[in-house]
């Protein structure tokens, strides 16, 4: 058995995949170590070498379960436990020498891949997955099946349409528990958003077309120019580039209610599906007034998750489309402080605040200003000097979303109004078959917030350069040069592009249908049998009837006349139980002989059967046939007994 | 008739001991008017029973051994030119006779053999452009010695058939062995046995046998069992001459069993008999593999 060697192969190529499913669990030198471990199996296979001795494969992996463990405060347990698990499935390979050997390493396998969807819950991952527990399955089989057995295609899916039904009840009826272990954080490099912003950064992101999150809306599709999803404030200005202040991060962790100003504005609800971004920081429009339990609202109206993103996170939130409150005299004046240069917006900002005294007059006239001036939107800004918002306002005159927020927030400063950059994303693609709005993070935006009368307005100075940004897209206003800045290489290619396309919605429905389903959509499953329960019960019904139906047609169909002799016939029915033990090929009554032998007390009457029996079968006696069914009505009682009997040896 | 055949059968038992079940396959093979195939090692009573047999039913008998030099003049006759009448007239040979004792019929050469098998199949013989019949009843009883055994040609396929039954008489047990040794006398018990059916009463009842009720589900039994020999590939396929002769057995087997229809019990017993050299001719004729892997595996619903 353990001489196949493609067994060994398919096991050698089932660790491999497991070491590469697991890697993120893995130090690099943990890795070398199973690929040699693991490259070793495969060599010794394929050179048809014997089984590596248990005595020095023990030694091999007591040293390296050494060394895994004195690294066990940096990996953490469970990562601890899935190396050594791992690393017991390797030497097993090794040494691998009997058949009960075999069998524990199929399960040790199916283990290892089961813990893969900790850290694993793609739904690409997950089919590579299940190709790679089916290879396991196939060696399970191997090891049970004779050589010569083969797998049969018809019983297979038959096993699995029978199984069908059952894992769909698992899936839906399991309860989902929290996990019993926390998750160590991975060393995976964060994405999207951070904490500072300065005038280079939303360019690079622009460029990456991966996804940042999806929202789904149970209150229609706002207006485009309302999909303003906040995610960060920058609010420290170092005379070039915007960072979080250490207060806000401080404040991000706690929560704060919200009061809502007026009852009057329509509350949006609606589900983001995060992409896990190994941040905390997540998305809103406008104002959140109430969210999921996995999530919370910080302070500023900041939506904020219990710990960092790692795995896509879905959570549910409701917003009004109002401005923010202001939240302390702190907070207002955080938003007025300086930073030394820019002498040029300095003089900008005193003559326009000469001019037009009201806030609200003064950013209005700022983005007559952008949109009269000859300001020009681009992802390729040239190089600015030591002033940079200088530099911008009146020598390039060209830039991005966050020059102009960035320049407009000081400005506003130099004004004397409290102002701060926003950062976050705008708009979306909306796919309307999927009924989502898919958010990538070339949807990355900056915008501004100024205080006036006490709440922080909008202000979106790219709206006022580049409108096409903000009521279409990016692409939209960029010369071609620049989009194809955008499209490099093979995202031109139009099938790819489609092909992406459909994987993302099928990944959409993933997440929403089989990873999204957790106890509260388990809770609403049972509320919703139970208010369709008539339904479900005629539906029910009505199958149970259709299958009936369909069962009794089978049956009459399959049914062949019988073409018994009407005295078999007889005896088949009235002795069932008898004849249920006839081995096919002996004659009927050559068995009941046997059974009047073995049964002394009913020889009498059996033997009359038995007499007549073969009149009617053989000499188509019907007096005959007449006969024995008489002697089968008399003999009821002696028939019981004899069944009885039967049974009863 | 069926008590006198029983008396025939009571006295070759008095003979042949401890071989009941072979000597009424033997009755039986006789009865359905086919030949009989014994195939033993020397010594064991072929020929006593052959002998037998002839002896209780009154019947003509002729034994000839065969020989490696034996022509088939030797065994159908020739005619010989008489100097005194200054004619050709025929001289018959052995195989005008009632009962054949063929002996070590793999022996002689396969010219002599198949003249012998013509005379089985066709009840009659062909010398020099003339026909002639032969007795009636005509039985041959051959004998041959396992085919490892030096000096034998073995019977081809086609010759094997013409012989209805082919039997294996066996080592007698200790008790039957004990009691033969004990008479020590066995020719002369074999001269005392009288004739206890004429040959009128053996073609009368040899007439009932094909009066033997089968019915159409026992038909369609049988033809189960012979259609299971045809798709396979580990037997040689039953002939419809095979089919037929295991119907006439079975219904001599059920006529000897006083019973006027055949059962599927009948077909079973003799079935082994009657197909074990047809399905695999270089079988010995103690082993019945083929024929009870056919009778196994095909469901009887009667």
């Amino acid at each position: 058995m353990l001489g196949q060697k493609r067994l060994l192969l398919i096991w050698s190529g089932i660790q491999f995949a497991l070491l590469v499913l697991l890697q993120q669990a893995f130090a690099g030198w943990v890795s070398a170590i199973f690929l040699l471990l693991i490259l070793y199996r495969l060599f010794s296979v394929l050179q048809a070498k014997r089984p590596v001795s248990l005595l020095l494969v023990n030694i091999v992996a007591g040293i390296i379960a050494v060394g895994f463990f004195l690294q066990l405060k940096q990996a953490g347990v469970l990562h601890f436990m899935l190396q050594i698990l791992l690393l017991a499935a390797t030497a097993r390979l090794l040494a691998l020498q009997h058949l009960y050997e075999a069998r524990q390493l199929v399960w040790v396998h199916y283990f290892l891949l089961a813990s893969c969807f900790i850290l694993h819950q793609d739904m690409v991952v997950a089919v590579f997955i299940l190709l790679v527990v089916l290879a396991n399955l196939y060696s399970h089989f191997r090891l049970f099946s004779p050589a010569s057995a083969r797998l049969n295609g018809v019983q297979l899916s038959r096993a699995m349409l029978i199984i069908l039904p059952l894992w769909l009840a698992m899936f839906l009826l399991f309860p989902r528990l929290p996990p019993f272990w926390q998750i160590p954080n991975t060393n995976v490099a964060s994405t999207g958003l951070s904490d500072n912003l300065d005038p280079g950064s939303i360019e690079k992101l622009v460029q990456d077309d991966s996804l940042a999150f999806r929202v789904e809306f149970d209150t229609g599709l706002p207006a485009r120019q309302l999909l303003y999803w906040r995610a960060r404030l920058y609010e420290d200005f170092d005379g070039r580039s915007w960072q979080v202040n250490s207060w806000r991060k401080d404040a991000s962790r706690n929560r704060y209610s919200s009061r809502i100003n007026n009852n009057n504005s329509a509350v949006q609800r609606y589900r983001i599906i995060a992409e896990a971004s190994q941040q905390s920081g997540l998305f809103a429009l406008a104002t959140p007034v109430g969210s999921s339990q996995n999530v919370f609202i910080a302070a500023s109206g900041m939506l904020s998750s219990l710990k960092p993103v790692s795995q896509r996170l879905s959570y549910q939130v409701s917003s009004v489309l109002d401005p923010i409150a202001r939240l302390s005299e702190q907070e207002q004046l955080m938003n007025l402080r300086l930073a030394p240069g820019n002498p040029a917006t300095e003089q900008f900002a005193h003559s326009l605040k000469q001019q037009y005294p009201q806030p609200a007059a003064l950013v209005q006239a700022l983005a007559e200003h952008f949109s009269q001036q000859p300001f020009f939107y681009s992802l390729t800004p040239p190089r600015l000097g030591a002033n940079s918002v200088d530099g911008f306002l009146f020598d390039s005159r060209t830039g991005f979303c966050s020059h102009y927020a960035s320049a407009s927030a000081l400005i506003l400063r130099y004004a004397g109004i409290p102002a701060r950059v926003v950062g976050g994303y705008q708009g979306g693609v909306w796919h309307p078959q999927q009924g989502y709005l898919a958010v990538r993070q070339r949807e990355a935006h900056a915008w501004v917030e100024y205080l006036d009368n006490g709440v922080w307005q909008h202000f979106d100075p790219t709206a006022a350069v580049a409108p096409e940004r903000i009521l279409n897209n990016l692409d939209s206003i960029l010369p071609d040069d620049e989009r194809a800045l955008l499209y490099a290489g093979w995202r031109q290619l139009e099938m790819l592009q489609t092909l992406r396309l459909q994987l993302m919605h099928l990944d959409y429905y993933w997440s929403v249908w089989v990873l999204g389903f957790n106890d509260t959509s388990q809770q609403e499953l049972w509320r919703n049998i139970k208010q369709h329960l008539p339904t479900i019960g005629y539906v029910l019904l009505l199958l149970l009837i259709v299958g009936l139906l369909g069962g009794v047609i089978f049956t009459v169909r399959s049914r062949k006349p019988s073409h018994d002799h009407l005295a078999s016939q007889l005896l088949y029915k009235q002795l069932a139980d008898v004849l249920s033990n006839k081995p096919s090929a002996q004659p009927i009554s050559s068995y009941l002989r046997h059974v009047a032998k073995t049964h002394p007390a009913h020889y009498e009457w059996l033997n009359q059967v038995i007499t007549l029996y073969e009149q009617a079968v053989y000499q188509n006696n019907n007096v005959a046939l007449q006969q024995l069914k008489n002697v089968l009505q008399r003999q009821h009682t002696e028939l019981r007994d004899l069944r009885r009997a039967i049974k009863n040896t | 008739m069926l008590t006198q055949l029983h008396l025939v059968e009571q006295n070759l038992n008095q003979v042949i001991l401890g071989k009941s079940s072979q000597v009424r396959l033997a009755l039986c093979c006789l009865l359905a008017e086919g030949h009989l195939l014994l195939e033993d090692l020397p010594g064991m009573g072929k020929t006593t029973l052959a002998h037998a047999l002839a002896n209780s039913l009154g019947l003509s008998y002729r034994r000839v051994q065969f020989t490696s030099d034996l022509l088939p003049g030797d065994l159908v006759g020739m005619n010989i030119y008489d100097t005194r009448s200054q004619q050709f007239h025929f001289q018959p040979g052995p195989v005008f006779s009632q009962v054949l004792l063929a002996d070590e019929i793999n022996r002689a050469s396969p010219k002599t053999q198949s003249a012998l098998l013509e005379a089985m199949e066709e009840k009659q013989v062909s010398i020099d452009g003339e026909t002639r019949a032969l007795p009636k009843p005509f039985f041959v009883i051959a004998t041959q010695n396992p085919l490892f055994h030096a000096g034998t040609s073995a019977l081809p396929e086609s010759q094997l058939d013409r012989f209805m039954f082919r039997l294996s008489l066996g080592f007698p047990d200790k008790q039957a062995e004990h009691l033969l040794l004990q008479r020590d006398s066995s020719t002369s018990r074999l001269e005392l046995l009288t004739e206890q059916l004429s040959a009128e009463q053996l073609k009368t009842l040899q007439a009932q046998v094909p009066e033997v009720t089968a019915s159409d589900h026992l038909l369609d039994y049988l033809l189960s069992l012979v259609h299971a020999s045809r798709h396979r590939s580990d037997m040689l396929p039953l002939s419809p001459r095979a089919s037929k002769a295991i119907l006439r057995a079975a219904k001599a087997f059920a006529l000897i069993n006083q019973r006027d229809f055949v059962s599927a019990e009948d077909v079973q017993q003799v079935f082994p008999y009657v197909a074990e050299h047809r399905l695999d001719p270089a079988s010995a004729a103690q082993e019945s593999r083929l024929s009870q892997l056919l009778l196994q595996q095909t469901p009887c619903r009667i």
